[in-house]
């Protein structure tokens, strides 16, 4: 069934997770000598069986999170210009394939432009935290626990975005892109935030100027890549139900900058 | 019918009679100072001659003279109390030292990791907030835990696999790095609140601190040179996070 779709589109369908796990190694390795030290051989077929189930269903879950921090300044100085002006990337938005040990992985970041990473999203929600911080401290609002409160207001927001790509995968019948990748490209979002939040302290009419701005800009990225993502991942092709999940994705971005760069100490505004 | 006890008799000697023979009474203490030894060998208070014929001949109140025995010999053994805990005062001044230049940063004096130094900043950072009105003791532990954790998460990730960060590492070096964030404090006391002069001197600060904070953990740690500028942004998040709670 792989074998036939590859065929006819064109495009090399990668195995859910390629990457060694070094967490299973790990795992495997203290459980088993555990169990030789312990018990008999008997409980070493129970427990090693038990925790290869759980490294089978760890590493199907989450594939290896060193990929996603194989970067370098090149790379996060490019990124960067992808995300807040996905406009002006003339080249294809497609991750490379490489074949490693007989299957087909895709290329680490530093070698694609294209790849998911995690240390972009890291670093811009930590930024968005810190800038929150000192635009509650301009209008006189700042205090410790009201920082805490935007960062988890911060997640929450992380997990809605994640949640929307992942229920658009899911409603197309496929929900087997690497959970990690959906988080990578959810925290994109927060690169655009930034901008906003900047925005909003230096000059507070820049605002509503840069808000709607980077929300589109940020909408077209993820447009393009889930655009991607969903030619590879999913099995079947319908033009018009793709199109508008996608349109859906890129308007559902409005609400969620609205929600997020307002900086307040309530919940909602 | 009362049942009567057998109640043995209880004799005062006079003090340090040695009639009474080999087998000694029990002796009440007379006045510790100063201790009459070579008049009083019997009265196991006061000597702490370790195995004297006296006190392993007595056994009147045997717990007396096991304690004596027992604190005699280990009070002397005893390390002193900072060297017990663990707390190089002098290593910790050092380290201090260093942090204070800037520009020229010597990683082997932060070659092995104790925490009592940051714990000293941490409070010392907590005490100028106090004086300046705010209890920020919790929130100062709480945020130097998170960013530890996010540090520690964030550089071994990079690093790949020679990083060898370890999370205590990770704690005292940021602890250490907190000391301009701690001179900061002591600063934003005297200068009007909200105002330029405090924004630009918390700017050079946080820019102090993280550059002596990349420096040391590019060089402890194991990590390539190219991830330098990676390693100072977070570096650089976390200690405008606390340069924060200074200004506001």
């Amino acid at each position: 069934m792989y074998d036939s779709l590859g065929a006819q589109t064109g495009l090399p369908r990668p195995p859910p997770n390629p990457q060694p796990n070094p967490f299973g190694n790990a795992f495997v390795g203290a459980g088993s000598g555990l169990i030789r030290g312990g018990l008999g051989a008997y409980g070493e077929k129970i427990l090693g069986s038990s925790s290869e189930y759980v490294q089978s269903n760890i590493s199907r879950y989450f594939s290896d999170p060193q990929y996603y921090f194989q970067v370098n300044d090149h790379y996060v100085r490019n990124k960067l210009k992808v995300v807040l002006f996905p406009f002006l990337h003339r080249g294809h938005w497609s991750r490379i394939t490489e074949p490693v040990g007989g299957r087909l992985s895709y290329k680490p970041p530093i070698y694609d432009i294209n790849a998911p990473d995690l240390y972009i999203p890291l670093m811009a929600f930590g930024t968005y935290v810190v800038l929150a911080g000192i635009s509650l401290g301009l209008h006189g609002k700042f205090s410790p626990e009201a920082l805490n409160w935007l960062f988890f207001k911060g997640l929450v927001g992380w997990f809605l975005q994640v949640s929307l790509l992942k229920m658009t995968l899911f409603s197309l019948g496929s929900g087997e892109a690497p959970l990690l990748d959906i988080v990578a490209y959810a925290g994109y979002t927060f690169t655009g935030m930034c901008i906003a939040v900047l925005g909003k302290i230096t000059w507070s009419y820049s605002y509503y100027f840069l808000m709607p701005w980077t929300c589109l800009c940020i909408g077209v990225f993820l447009v393009k890549t889930m655009k991607r993502v969903l030619f590879v991942e999913v099995r079947s092709y319908d033009s018009s139900r793709h199109h508008y999940l996608l349109l859906f994705i890129a308007l559902a971005q409005f609400p969620l900058f609205l929600w997020l760069c307002n900086i307040s100490v309530n919940w909602l505004f | 019918m009362a049942k009567e006890f057998n109640v043995p008799p209880v004799v005062f000697p006079s003090g340090g009679n040695p009639s009474v023979g080999a087998a000694h009474q029990r002796h009440l203490p007379t006045a510790p100072f100063p201790p009459p030894r070579s008049a009083n060998p019997s009265i196991p208070f006061m000597s702490f001659d370790i195995g004297s014929a006296a006190a392993s001949t007595s056994f009147s109140a045997p717990q007396f003279a096991g304690n004596t025995i027992g604190i005699g010999s280990s009070f002397e053994d005893e390390p002193p109390l900072l060297e017990e805990l663990g707390i190089n005062t002098r290593q910790i001044w050092s380290k201090t030292v260093s942090i204070i230049n800037p520009f020229r940063v010597d990683p082997n004096l932060h070659e092995d990791a104790d925490l009592s130094g940051p714990f000293l900043f941490l409070l010392a950072f907590g005490l100028f907030q106090l004086l300046a009105g705010k209890l920020h003791f919790g929130i100062i532990l709480g945020w130097v835990t998170m960013a530890a954790l996010f540090l520690y998460v964030v550089f071994n990730m990079l690093a790949g696999r020679n990083g060898n960060l370890d999370l205590y590492r990770c704690v005292s070096l940021i602890g250490y790095c907190m000391l301009p964030m701690v001179i900061l404090s002591a600063i934003a006391l005297f200068l009007p609140q909200g105002g330029v002069g405090i924004l630009v001197i918390a700017g050079v600060f946080v820019i102090w601190s993280t550059r002596v904070c990349t420096r040391l953990l590019v060089e402890l740690a194991s990590c390539g040179v190219e991830h330098r500028g990676l390693i100072a942004y977070a570096c650089f998040l976390i200690y405008t996070l606390f340069s924060l709670l200074v200004i506001f």
